[in-house]
């Protein structure tokens, strides 16, 4: 019951996954990050297989930090998309797959144009205005559907999270802790301040 | 005597030429309600008739199966200050076949109750049919309208007999009434029956549940209400692969229920999408992947 | 198709006209009966030769990638374009090489044989069984809805107009009866020196 939503705006892009860190019947971690920074412009999120979803995503981070290092440049989002599904993609078909599910959010350092890119287990690769996993695609999809327009602003796109996560806390069977959200913009990542105490009441 | 014990060892599926003789004592027998009615239906001659269907039937854990039932749906009704608002769409798929795009799966029970459809087709229609009867019987005895409670307890405990059987039906019952106001029900196969505000049942369930949750007041208008309910059927129809067709809208008051249209949700979605700049993820111009 | 073929969803149909060939696919990827994305095209342009891929998701981005590499690869070795027939029997080889561990992929090809102009399509299965054909090859989610709609529309000879007309009216009618492909449509419409894209908008449902 792990949540991860993406959302882009006119010049950001948000992700947002839930903190709880869970094993079987046990919350083990209130407060788990389930992202990964991998250049300046570019975060991933993840959900999947206990294991293999930190493990991946660190040795895409170290992969896409050597690169800025070696070049002295960054790859683009939908470079560093492209290579994580080539990754993911061998993986799949090697001894013992990866199973992880991904949320890849940029902005271009260059043209400023905020992306967001789908990633499952299988490496099926999407590019879209709004995702998510897992079972929060089931409840959030349809909300984004009727409230998200490409050139929200930030405060709007904060807002259509809450109404993501407002849902979540009253139709799913589990309490996932709240939610870590992280916004990339031209100038950088930055961590939001995101209200997880809102008590949600059923109709 | 040998006649009666030649009828009764006949497998099952031999009996349908005793069927009169059946009947017959049907009416004599004379007491209506479920005791009787529900002993009606012929039985596969096999071991285990429940299993049996299971293995046949069931395409979710046996794509293969020979026989594929009617599934798949979004159904929606929800209480309001005005009354009830019920919706649905109206596709119904076998497999990955759309089978039909234009399903009622609104049940007009009687002039004043209305039940939906979700899960087997077949096993919806039978039973909200048979509870129409129910309901007209007990009307005839005693003389005023059975209270949407009732219904419901009747179609309960119906599918409840038959539990493990391989009934599938997830319904709700709508109706409103002096002594009750508005009232709401959900009966599932499982012999589940709850009363509440607001329910989506089905596949795309939780597609309705999304945009509903968000906008949903008690003291919404029947315009906003009408809205709601069809924009919601709208959202499950997009998402949802098992789901579409046409949206069929019906508002329940004391008077009854009235029927807002059978509208085919290809226009709605495009105006919607074109007027109000929804459903942003649906492309309008030609792009390369990236 | 059912399992795997069918987790994502997508439909293909590829026909031949007179001096010239169409080619047509869906936009739905999904994950069972959920849509996830809208946008998701299946058909992939090599210079004059045309691959449609439906399938797995995973494998029509892996398998369009490699022969993006491998057509690029023909194009400096031989220092000119491939044609649709040498590209065919590629596919077909290079499916093979994975016959026991297949892409689980239904291969449409289109195109003009550069030469002749004569038009050219095939399909395969996942381990590269080339079906040649004169008439139409369709693929994916809604096979059985295209054979039937391309049986009764498809005639011999149509000019690039009307098999537009018919490739499309062909593949919308089809995956409208598919609950697993639709939300809209490419069609490429191949001439001696001319190609046409066009975006259909289908039903959202």
């Amino acid at each position: 019951m792990e949540v991860l939503l993406g959302i882009t705006g006119k010049d950001f892009t948000l992700i947002a996954a839930s903190k709880a860190a869970m094993r079987g019947a046990t919350i083990l971690k209130a407060s788990d990050d389930k992202t990964r920074q991998l250049n300046k412009h570019t975060l991933m999120a993840f959900s999947g297989e206990a294991g293999d979803t930190v493990q991946f995503a660190e040795y895409i981070q170290a992969n896409a930090q050597l690169y800025s290092m070696r070049n002295e440049t960054d790859l683009s989002p939908s470079a560093l998309a492209n290579f994580v599904r080539g990754e993911l993609a061998h993986s799949l078909r090697s001894r013992k797959p990866y199973n992880v599910n991904l949320l890849l959010g940029g902005v271009d350092p260059i043209t400023h144009k905020p992306s967001l890119y789908w990633l499952d287990y299988l490496a099926a690769l999407a590019p879209l205005p709004y995702a998510a996993h897992g079972y929060a695609q089931y409840y959030c999809l349809s909300i984004l559907d009727k409230h998200h327009h490409p050139d929200i602003t930030l405060g709007q796109g904060i807002k259509l999270l809450t109404l993501c996560t407002d849902e979540l806390k009253r139709r799913l069977p589990v309490d996932f802790k709240g939610m870590t959200v992280k916004a990339v913009t031209k100038d950088g990542i930055v961590d939001i301040e995101f209200d997880d105490d809102k008590v949600v009441k059923s109709a | 005597m040998d006649t009666l014990v030649a009828q009764y060892s006949r497998p099952a599926y031999q009996q349908n030429n005793a069927l009169a003789e059946e009947e017959q004592q049907d009416l004599l027998d004379g007491v209506p309600g479920a005791s009787n009615l529900s002993l009606k239906f012929a039985m596969p001659p096999v071991a285990h008739p429940s299993a049996w269907l299971r293995a046949v039937s069931d395409d979710r854990s046996n794509p293969s199966c020979p026989i594929k039932i009617a599934h798949g749906t979004t159904t929606l009704a929800f209480r309001f200050q005005g009354g009830i608002i019920v919706a649905t769409d109206s596709r119904a798929t076998a497999g990955n076949w759309i089978a039909s795009q234009t399903v009622k799966k609104v049940i007009e029970i009687n002039s004043d109750l209305l039940g939906t459809m979700a899960g087997g087709a077949a096993d919806c229609q039978y039973w909200l049919a048979w509870l129409g009867m129910q309901c007209r019987l007990h009307e005839l005895r005693h003389k005023r309208r059975i209270s949407v409670a009732a219904a419901s307890k009747i179609l309960a405990n119906l599918v409840y007999q038959y539990k493990g059987m391989g009934l599938s039906m997830g319904t709700m019952c709508a109706g409103v009434t002096k002594e009750e106001g508005p009232a709401l029900y959900y009966i599932d196969s499982d012999g589940t029956r709850l009363a509440g505000n607001l329910f989506c049942v089905g596949s795309g369930q939780t597609f309705a549940y999304g945009v509903l949750d968000a906008e949903y007041r008690y003291d919404l208008t029947t315009e906003e209400a009408l809205e709601l309910g069809s924009r919601s059927i709208l959202a499950a129809t997009h998402r949802d692969a098992y789901s579409g067709g046409f949206i069929n809208l019906y508002h329940v008051k004391e008077s009854g229920w009235e029927k807002h249209g059978f509208s085919d949700t290809n226009p709605i979605f495009w105006k919607t999408k074109l007027e109000k700049g929804e459903f942003s993820n649906v492309t309008s111009s030609f792009s390369e992947r990236v | 198709m059912s399992g795997i073929f069918a987790i994502n969803g997508g439909a293909c149909v590829a026909m031949v006209g007179k001096d010239c060939v169409a080619i047509a696919c869906d936009l739905r990827l999904g994950l069972q009966a959920l849509t996830v994305s809208n946008n998701f095209p299946k058909i992939f342009q090599y210079g004059d030769v045309f691959l449609g891929l439906t399938g797995l998701a995973t494998d029509v981005s892996t398998v369009s990638d490699l022969f993006r590499y491998k057509v690029n690869m023909y194009r400096l070795r031989e220092e000119r374009d491939i044609a649709p027939r040498t590209f065919a029997n590629l596919v077909s080889s290079t499916l093979y090489e994975k016959r026991f561990g297949p892409y689980f992929v239904g291969p449409v090809v289109a195109g003009l044989e550069p030469k002749t102009g004569e038009p050219f399509i095939c399909g395969f299965d996942s381990i590269g069984c080339i079906d040649f054909a004169k008439d139409f090859i369709v693929s994916g989610t809604a096979t059985d809805q295209l054979f039937g709609m391309c049986e009764s529309l498809w005639e011999p000879n149509l000019g690039p107009e009307d098999l537009f007309e018919t490739i499309s009216q062909a593949l919308l009618n089809a995956v409208d009866r598919d609950a697993l492909s639709g939300w809209g449509a490419h069609i490429y419409i191949i001439e001696k020196d001319k190609v046409t894209k066009r975006l259909l908008k289908g039903r959202q449902d």
